[in-house]
């Protein structure tokens, strides 16, 4: 009996929350033309600002797609992209290889020079590691100086 | 659950937007302000809240435009002012000697064609009406407007006060009764 006493109250309650606030409905529907045209201006604004960020990030989302269709030949200008961006890499790969080639070149060319002098010399190469000869090399150098 | 489209935010944000700059009204008593708050509401929702589902939107709004109105009072450094209010809740004496019934007319539904006298009564009816809203505590009015006007439900107005549905039954009851009071006191009947 208390539990539908309180159900009733709950129901008027409402219904006098319900009828307060259809009054101020009311007033709420016939507000002030500039007060109106503000609120559109404001929430045209807030609109707005959402569709900012998505323009903004519109190429990247391109991009993706590009990226996406790879295999299907779809967005080639996308795909002519990239690859024209990894030319000046080829370039800079070709150009380090080439050094490289010619660094090898000059290091072979000046061994075998100093290769051909050695055994076209008169003097044979075990010479070079007779410690007496060595010493016969000194005391001419010294004699010459003198 | 699918997520709100921007036509469904630009519906939504209309058919919110005037009772918003009522409810802010009732709140700052000031139309320049309640324009601000309710301008600053929507931006964040759109900004911050526009992927979520069209279900959520109420509810979101009704917690950042309750936010956007507490940081004016805070900028306004009135923050004290608002939350005396706060102490009426205990202060307010709970007598039922007063019938609810009194001040709903019971001939509702009545469609008579309004004569110049009348919209003029309805007019000043609604000028008490809104005069007695802003008189009560912040919180009741809060909860009051948004179980009522805003039409959530218990748990929803909860979630966007961030109080718990017991302190929202207790608000609604303690506005119910102090606008019935205030407005049976001026002979008014709805």
């Amino acid at each position: 009996m208390k539990h539908s006493t309180s159900q009733q109250d709950l129901s008027i309650q409402d219904r006098f929350g319900r009828a307060v606030t259809a009054r101020l409905s009311e007033s709420a529907s016939t507000l002030p033309y500039d007060i109106s045209e503000r609120l559109r201006a404001a929430r045209m604004q807030a609109l707005g600002q959402r569709r900012a960020p998505q323009t903004a990030t519109a190429p990247h989302v391109m991009n993706h797609g590009g990226a996406a269709t790879l295999g299907f030949g779809d967005g080639e200008g996308s795909l002519w992209h990239r690859l024209a961006a990894l030319i000046p890499l080829l370039f800079l790969i070709a150009g380090l290889i080439a050094v490289n080639m010619l660094n090898d070149d000059f290091d072979a060319k000046e061994l075998a020079d100093i290769d051909a002098a050695i055994l076209t010399d008169d003097l044979p190469p075990a010479a070079y590691t007779d410690a007496g000869f060595v010493q016969f090399l000194k005391s001419r150098l010294e004699q010459q100086a003198q | 659950m699918r997520l709100a489209s921007e036509q469904e935010i630009s519906d939504f944000l209309k058919s919110v937007e005037k009772r918003a700059f009522k409810r802010s009204v009732y709140h700052v008593r000031n139309d320049e302000a309640a324009l601000d708050i309710v301008q600053d509401s929507m931006m964040k929702l759109v900004e911050h809240y526009s992927h979520k589902p069209a279900a959520e939107l109420p509810m979101l709004f009704q917690r950042i435009l309750s936010n956007c109105t507490l940081d004016w009072f805070r900028r306004q450094k009135t923050r004290n002012a608002l939350f005396s209010n706060m102490s009426d809740f205990e202060a307010d004496d709970m007598d039922g000697d007063f019938d609810l019934l009194e001040t709903l007319n019971a001939s509702n539904g009545s469609n008579q064609t309004e004569s110049a006298e009348n919209q003029t009564e309805r007019a000043q009816v609604l000028l008490e009406i809104e005069k007695e809203i802003q008189e009560l505590p912040t919180r009741q009015r809060e909860a009051f407007l948004m179980r009522y006007w805003e039409d959530l439900d218990v748990a929803e107005t909860a979630a966007a006060m961030g109080c718990s549905e017991g302190s929202v039954k207790t608000h609604c009851s303690r506005a119910v009764q102090a606008l019935s009071k205030a407005l049976k006191a001026k002979g008014i009947r709805l």
